[in-house]
């Protein structure tokens, strides 16, 4: 196990957990329900989401296997059959509205077992899930090819027309009974709204009227797959062609391993509206040149040409020297759709090296540092305030709306919050535009702490800006609140005035700040000031009037004071 | 280092996805894992010669790459989210540093609010803060961004570090730092990094 994990972490994998078929019932279910389980061990492993070679058993092993070298880079090879004999899939233009794009393949003469097929299964599966989209972008369809016989038609029609038996299904239902019959079922109801509102559903028949798939819902039990099948038909359709060019590569490079002549595949000629035909799985084999100085430089090594050639091939590039040892041919497999640089390169085979073989090195680059003015001054500003005795808070930025407008005794649109279009719960709808209610909620969640409670936040708030070029813009504001049997508005004065004193900004009018008797919402009329500084309102302060304290659940007065400290910078 | 900017908690697409190589596709621009905002929902404002570049990288290619090959789309890009990570103050300032006219080599770093959409639970939460930190220079290795965070990592306490081999869309190569957790007697992540995609 400790081996396992070590080659996992080396080739990039991340081996989650080490568990069984009977732990994982224990957990969930309870120890009485994983009686007679299996005992064997099963590895949870994490593949990176750009390596799709890696998502089944047959890839991953024999990644492995290459890494470690104890095999070579199989080679996949397209059989063309001769002119006229090879499988066809006619598209027809219907299909352009709907779901336009469609490959195929065969693999012929194919053995599956039990493991085999389930993880063919898999497969589909993951990709679906990952690549696909969750079938968006692309739908995997694999059907016996010797209970259909070809040339394949993929077209579009009205729902009411298209009329199959879907998989594991015992009647026949048209497509619009499909639709509701799988309303409710766990797996596939995510995906009828793919096609739902559309005019026309995508099918596919195969010459004698029988339908193989309705993508990406469901595919026919005609076609099913199973242990027994020889020869297998695939199709991938959807919206995305060079996703589905890869969804279809992958599957056939991983599963042509268990064909009569492994590692072939037999190409099928798909054929457009417009007459023009294209073989597939295209299993392209691309060829890239990198210097081996880039590659030494970038990672930090000096290996020479031909043990870098060595690294790489272990990573399935299989590489050689070229020119006088001075340039180095990768050649791409279709398997790696994920190298699409030179710096993919790079990194294979840093990790052939060995991330952890490489010599750490401080960079030579000289920099005067600097702390943005805006963060230094509230750094400052917190140690002040800590030692006038207030405790600092952090609170979320996120909120309800309630918290920011009807709480505080305003109409939301008055406050130009930001607004949130999919919060998961309440408390996360809109983006603060105040302070006040974090720290108001804080206090109320420690009421039975011992009185008075003064707290004090120097955070960024959200507002919206039609001026910047994202519409919202972010201010720095501080807020203070004191919390107490009386409401000590002379505290928060004063803790203002300590502030302005701690800034330099003199109490007067022209240069420095005064407060003047205002009117506020949140606050106790006749007990509340606005303040301005150099001109300008930077906030308020004042006793918070008690519908105000009530509807934070509070039951003493307290007084806030908020103020912004931009203009301070 | 010095300290970058980040005091915009919102932020496009553009700007968080777009601009560092995500795809459009991406499961992470999903409804389930990124906060989009209702109002102010689209970006009124992007770059528009840089705009024009990340579209013909993202759907044909460019400097190099084969790209993803898709039909990249304006609007996506516009959509207006709570930033998923500060490396979108980064993306910005590196992008402010390309347009200078002599290149000067920087070192940046930020600590920062990000926000995803998460269910609460004891390990997770909806916003928490981010550490970030970035280089530009001139012949940087994978060598250097390990050596600069083994010193980083020192300072904090932590010195039994180890590397795996990781994926960023944005970076290539990509490595996630581990580092023993005597508590836990295990390995346990404690950053991700990366060298940018060229």
């Amino acid at each position: 196990d400790e081996e396992f994990n070590e080659l996992c972490f080396e080739f990039g994998l991340e081996l989650d957990e080490i568990t069984s078929e009977k732990d994982i019932i224990s957990k969930e279910k309870g120890e009485e329900k994983a009686k007679g389980a299996s005992d064997t061990v099963l590895y949870k492993i994490d593949v990176p989401a750009n390596r799709y070679d890696l998502l089944c058993l047959e890839g991953l092993v024999r990644g492995l296997q290459v890494f470690k070298e104890r095999i070579n880079l199989p080679r996949y090879e397209k059989i063309i059959p001769a002119q006229g004999e090879a499988q066809r899939l006619i598209i027809t233009e219907e299909t352009v509205q709907v779901r336009p794009h469609a490959v195929a393949a065969v693999l012929r003469n194919i053995t599956f077992t039990k493991e085999r097929y389930d993880s063919f299964i898999d497969l589909q599966e993951k990709l679906h899930q990952n690549i696909c989209r969750r079938r968006a972008l692309v739908a995997i369809g694999t059907h016996d090819l010797d209970t259909i016989s070809g040339p394949f038609t993929f077209t579009a029609k009205a729902p009411s027309e298209i009329k199959f038996k879907p998989l594991n299904q015992s009647q026949e239902y048209t497509a619009t009974q499909i639709m509701e019959l799988y309303r409710t079922d766990s797996h596939l109801r995510h995906y009828l709204h793919l096609i739902e509102n559309k005019p026309l559903y995508p099918v596919i028949y195969d010459s004698n009227g029988v339908v193989l798939s309705m993508p990406p819902i469901i595919n026919g039990d005609h076609t099913k797959i199973s242990i027994n099948t020889r020869n297998v038909f695939i199709e991938c359709t959807g919206t995305d062609i060079t996703k589905a060019k890869i969804v279809l590569d992958i599957i056939v490079t991983m599963f042509s391993e268990y064909c009569e002549k492994p590692f072939s595949v037999e190409a099928a000629e798909v054929v457009y509206p417009n007459g023009k035909t294209h073989i597939y799985p295209e299993l392209a084999y691309r060829k890239e040149k990198v210097k081996p100085e880039l590659i030494n430089k970038k990672i930090g090594i000096s290996e020479t040409p031909t043990s870098l050639a060595k690294l790489l091939t272990r990573m399935c590039l299989k590489s050689h020297v070229t020119g006088n040892g001075n340039n180095i041919e990768i050649e791409i497999p279709p398997t790696r759709a994920d190298i699409i640089h030179a710096c993919d390169i790079v990194e294979d085979a840093a990790i052939a090296y060995g991330y952890n073989n490489i010599q750490m090195t401080i960079p030579k680059t000289y920099t005067i540092a600097n702390q943005l003015p805006l963060n230094k001054l509230t750094e400052l500003l917190r140690l002040d305030l800590a030692a006038a005795g207030f405790t600092e808070a952090l609170t979320f930025a996120l909120c309800s709306q309630e918290d920011i407008a009807d709480k505080l005794g305003m109409d939301i649109s008055a406050t130009k919050a930001v607004r949130i279009a999919n919060p998961k719960t309440a408390e996360f709808q809109v983006a603060r535009t105040t302070l006040l209610p974090g720290l108001l909620k804080t206090i109320a969640a420690n009421r039975k702490m011992p009185l008075p409670l003064k707290l004090f936040e120097i955070s960024d708030i959200v507002v919206k800006d039609p001026n910047t070029d994202v519409g919202a813009r972010n201010y720095r504001h501080f807020c203070a609140i004191y919390y107490n049997k009386s409401p000590g508005f002379e505290i928060i004065h004063g803790l203002l005035d300590r502030v302005m004193q701690l800034l330099e900004i003199p109490p007067n009018e022209e240069d420095g700040y005064t407060i003047k008797a205002a009117e506020g919402s949140a606050f106790f009329p006749g007990r509340c000031a606005e303040i301005f500084a150099k001109g300008r309102s930077i906030g308020k302060l004042g006793v918070l009037h008690p519908d105000v304290i009530t509807k934070f659940e509070l039951t003493m007065p307290c007084s806030a004071l908020e103020i912004s400290i931009e203009t301070f910078v | 280092f010095t300290e970058m900017p980040t005091d915009n908690f919102v932020e496009s697409s553009f700007w968080n996805f777009d601009a560092l190589f995500q795809p459009q596709q991406h499961p992470a621009r999903d409804q389930h894992d990124t906060f989009f905002l209702q109002d102010p929902a689209e970006a009124p404002e992007l770059p528009a010669g840089y705009t024009a570049k990340v579209k013909k990288v993202h759907s044909q290619g460019g400097y190099g790459s084969q790209g993803y090959k898709y039909e990249w789309r304006l609007e996506e890009a516009r959509r207006n989210l709570l930033r998923t990570h500060t490396t979108s103050a980064s993306a910005r300032l590196l992008y402010r540093l390309a347009r200078q006219e002599k290149f000067s080599p920087v070192k940046y770093f930020s600590i920062d609010r990000v926000f995803r959409n998460e269910s609460l639970d004891a390990t997770h939460l909806a916003e928490f803060h981010q550490v970030e930190g970035v280089v530009a220079d001139r012949g940087l290795t994978l060598g250097h961004l390990m050596g600069t965070l083994r010193q980083f990592f020192t300072k904090l306490g932590i010195t039994q570090l180890r590397f795996k081999p990781a994926y960023n869309p944005y970076t290539e190569p990509s490595m996630e730092v581990f580092s023993y957790h005597e508590g836990l007697k295990k390995w346990v992540e404690v950053g991700n990094s990366g060298i940018f995609r060229p």
